[in-house]
């Protein structure tokens, strides 16, 4: 019978989806922590951040997941930085 | 003293349009110009960069970008660049440009990089034809803003910037593995700009890493993606010639 696939290579199998296809997101960073999967960084939409984790989903097969993802903030700085 | 705004990787596309927009419009108060380093759209397709138009049209400051490697993921590069053009922004790969902010000549240059790494573990041009044209090719665009930026000194701008999306130094790509750096920078576009003793080099790409860092010869690099700066852009005040040193005579 079929050992199950191990699971650094769907980890990798994600990590190519997430860059090349539907989103082309290369900002998500994923590793294994205290056997969950862990996504973390920052994503360009909440919309964007719901794909990911939907491909995150599809691609582990049931791994369990753990995500961090923040929204990136689109609004003006609060002050300028000084150069010398 | 030139106010610089300046943001990366925004990836833009038709689920964000108008997401910038009103942060942007703000930038006449606080800003002489707004630069984008790269990575202005997710694939690179026609629809994505006319997101990016649509943001950029009629801002109240002039745009200068130059592309990052998503936007040229589609092979339609020259079709960004142009829907951008078209929108008002020039875009740099190469070349230089001059802004006159009140009176004082800034000259930006701007090439989108490669990778390679940086001194003392960097790729060679050695080997496969794959390995050599990968070295080449940022060899080219680090000799290209070398030559650029030392155009512009040489056309009396008094603030040279360097615009590029990939970075120049490592310190800015602290937070991102280590195994990928050859991927996110090389030491060849910090040569270009030390040689040209730049006031200020500015970068996107590595959206892990963190903002501030410095090259060899003492020129500061800013990492503005827009996941480090957390904002719709950063705002850098540049002092205008403090490097120019006159003794007091009397």
């Amino acid at each position: 019978m079929k050992e199950p696939e191990a699971s650094e290579y769907r980890i990798a199998r994600l990590r190519e989806r997430l860059a090349d296809e539907e989103i082309s997101e290369l900002g998500v960073q994923i590793d294994m922590r205290g056997g969950y999967v862990h996504l973390w960084g920052t994503v360009s939409t909440t919309a964007c951040r719901s794909e990911i984790l939907r491909i995150a989903e599809t691609e582990l097969g049931g791994l369990p997941v753990r995500a961090d993802l923040t929204v990136a903030c689109a609004t003006a700085p609060e002050r300028p930085e000084e150069l010398e | 003293m030139i106010r610089v705004a300046a943001v990366g990787d925004i990836h833009l596309a038709p689920d964000s349009r108008g997401l910038l927009r009103p942060a942007w419009e703000t930038l006449g108060d606080c800003a002489d110009m707004l630069l984008l380093a790269g990575d202005l759209t997710r694939h690179g397709t026609v629809e994505e960069a006319e997101v990016v138009a649509d943001e950029i049209k009629g801002l109240p400051v002039p745009v200068v970008a130059v592309l990052g490697n998503h936007d040229y993921h589609s092979d339609l590069q020259d079709e960004v660049a142009g829907l951008l053009e078209r929108a008002g922004a020039t875009v740099l790969e190469g070349e230089g440009t001059v802004l006159d902010v009140g009176g004082t000549k800034v000259g930006i240059a701007g090439t989108k990089g490669f990778g390679g790494g940086f001194a003392g573990r960097s790729a060679g041009e050695f080997g496969e034809p794959e390995m050599r044209s990968f070295v080449r090719y940022s060899r080219r665009c680090a000799a290209d803003l070398a030559r650029s930026l030392l155009d512009l000194r040489e056309q009396g701008c008094e603030v040279l910037i360097a615009l590029m999306h990939f970075s120049p130094v490592p310190d800015t790509l602290a937070g991102e593995p280590p195994e990928i750096y050859p991927f996110l920078g090389t030491y060849l576009l910090a040569e270009a700009v030390d040689e040209a003793e730049a006031d200020l080099a500015v970068h996107g790409h590595a959206h892990m890493g963190t903002e501030h860092g410095m090259t060899a010869g003492g020129v500061k690099v800013r990492n503005v993606a827009q996941p480090v700066i957390g904002h719709a852009f950063a705002l850098y005040h540049v002092p205008v010639g403090v490097r120019i040193d006159v003794p007091a005579v009397g």
